[in-house]
Formats: structure tokens, sequence, C-alpha cells
């Protein structure tokens, strides 16, 4: 692996893993918030 | 509360791209290990924000075991998810960084070493959170936060304490340490920028942990009154 390729390897791995776990976390709460509506509902 | 966290998301998202831009084509190249020495600007502070993630964790540790809160345990199970991911930022960087430069993606020294340490033990404590059922979870957890954050230190202190592979602290290192002041600009404002989105994530998250146990409390409440009836 050479420098160049190295370096943008690095930066795209960390704003996957930033991206990702942002994303994850915006679908987490869209779950819990349907979860809410359905026990108003229910409720 | 709201009227102050969205500007700061947005404040932080101008940081980001700030502080990559400098990073990426502002700072100088360095000598010996030309342009993936730029690697430095996300790796250090991703463990450096992973350290204070791990801080707040401890903190909010102490202060549930102390006085039992539902919000110190939420902001204890936030910060450390975002710890983590912070922390694993750093394991998957710094091999990447590694491999150009010493030629080999991993060695078992003391840096390395007591950094996958650390990744494992705050692992375990999401796991123990995850999937430990029974009234004594949120207690587990928070003992094993505050012996775990005794990993932190030794981290920090392992290439002051050992001659290692990884390279000696750059900062605050001794008379033969230091950066250059043009890298030093731009680092800061990648500390910055970084820390900025561990709060964010870290917000974000506590928020989420406070509604997971709303909902949680409201099914235990349906299932009281269905089997009431």
């Amino acid at each position: 692996m050479t420098g160049p390729v190295a370096l943008k390897a690095a930066y795209i791995v960390t704003w996957v893993i930033l991206l990702g776990y942002l994303g994850s976390l915006l679908q987490r709460f869209r779950r819990i918030r349907e979860e809410m509506n359905d026990l108003k509902r229910k409720g | 509360m709201k009227s102050v966290f969205i500007p700061f998301v947005v404040l932080t998202v101008g940081l980001l791209a700030f502080s990559t831009y400098q990073a990426l084509f502002v700072a100088p190249t360095e000598q010996t290990m030309g342009e993936v020495q730029r690697i430095f600007y996300y790796h250090v502070p991703s463990a450096w924000t992973a350290g204070v993630c791990f801080f707040v964790n401890f903190l909010a540790s102490v202060l549930y075991l102390w006085k039992r809160n539902a919000a110190s345990d939420a902001l204890a199970a936030a910060s450390a998810e975002v710890g983590v991911m912070f922390c694993t930022v750093v394991l998957i960087t710094g091999p990447i960084w590694a491999r150009p430069v010493w030629g080999i993606w991993w060695t078992w020294d003391a840096r390395l070493t007591t950094t996958l340490v650390l990744w494992l033990i705050y692992v375990s404590y999401l796991v123990l959170r995850r999937f430990s059922s029974g009234g004594q979870t949120q207690v587990l957890a928070a003992a094993l936060a505050v012996f775990g954050f005794v990993d932190v230190p030794i981290v920090y202190m392992s290439i002051r304490w050992f001659r290692t592979q990884h390279p000696s602290p750059v900062m605050g290192g001794g008379e033969n340490s230091g950066l250059d002041p043009a890298m030093l600009y731009v680092f800061f404002w990648n500390l910055l920028s970084f820390t900025c989105v561990g709060i964010v994530l870290m917000v974000i998250r506590y928020r989420l942990q406070m509604l997971e146990e709303k909902v949680e409390a409201a099914h235990v409440t349906a299932a009281l009154q269905g089997g009431a009836r």
C-alpha cells in the first residue's frame, strides 16, 4: 500500500464509520418513534 | 436545548469540512513520511475524542453508582458507544498508516496492545448492557466502566513508560518533541472539530437512550395493565 492510497483509505474509512454510525442512530430514532406512536394508538 | 443544538450541529459540520480541507491541502507535507503523515490529523483527534468519551463514561458511571438516576446511566451508555466508535477509527487508521511507514500492519507493542485492550473493555461494556437481563445491569455496567477507565491513562502513558514501535509523544514528550507551527495549527482545528462531532453524537445517542427507556417503561405499564384486566 503506497502513501497516497493509505491516506485516501484512512480518510474514507473514517467517514464511512462516522456516517454509518450516524445513520444507525437515526434509524434507531425512527424505529423508537414508530414504537411510541403504536403505544399511543393502543393506549 | 434544541435551540442551541441545531446551530451547534451546523457549526460542527462546518468545522469538520474546514479542518479536513486544512489537513489535506493546507498542512505542510512531512519530510520523512510524505503524504501519508496527513492521517495524523484524523488518527490523533479520534484517539483524543475516544478518551474524552470514556472520561465522560467514567464520570457518569460514578454519578450513577452514587445517585442511581436514569440520566447519568443514559449518558454512560451514550458516551461508551460513541467512544467505541472513535476507538474503532483509531484501530483502523493506525494500521493503514503503519503499513507504508513501518512495513507492517500491526505489532504487539505497548501503545497498540493497550489501545486494543481498551476497545475490548468498552465493547464488553456494551455487550453487558445489551444482553444482561435483570435489575443489576446498570450497576454492573457502571462498576465495569469505573474499573475499565483505568486503561485510559495506561494507553496515554504507554509511549512514555515503554520504548515502543509507536512514535514517542509529539506534544509534551520532552526536548526533541514538537510539531511545526503550521502543522500544530491544523492539528488543533481537527482536534476541535472531532471533539464537537463527539459531543453531537453523544447528545443524539443520549436522547435515543432516554426515549428507549421511556418506551420500555410504557411497555411494562401496558403489560401490567393488560395482566390486571
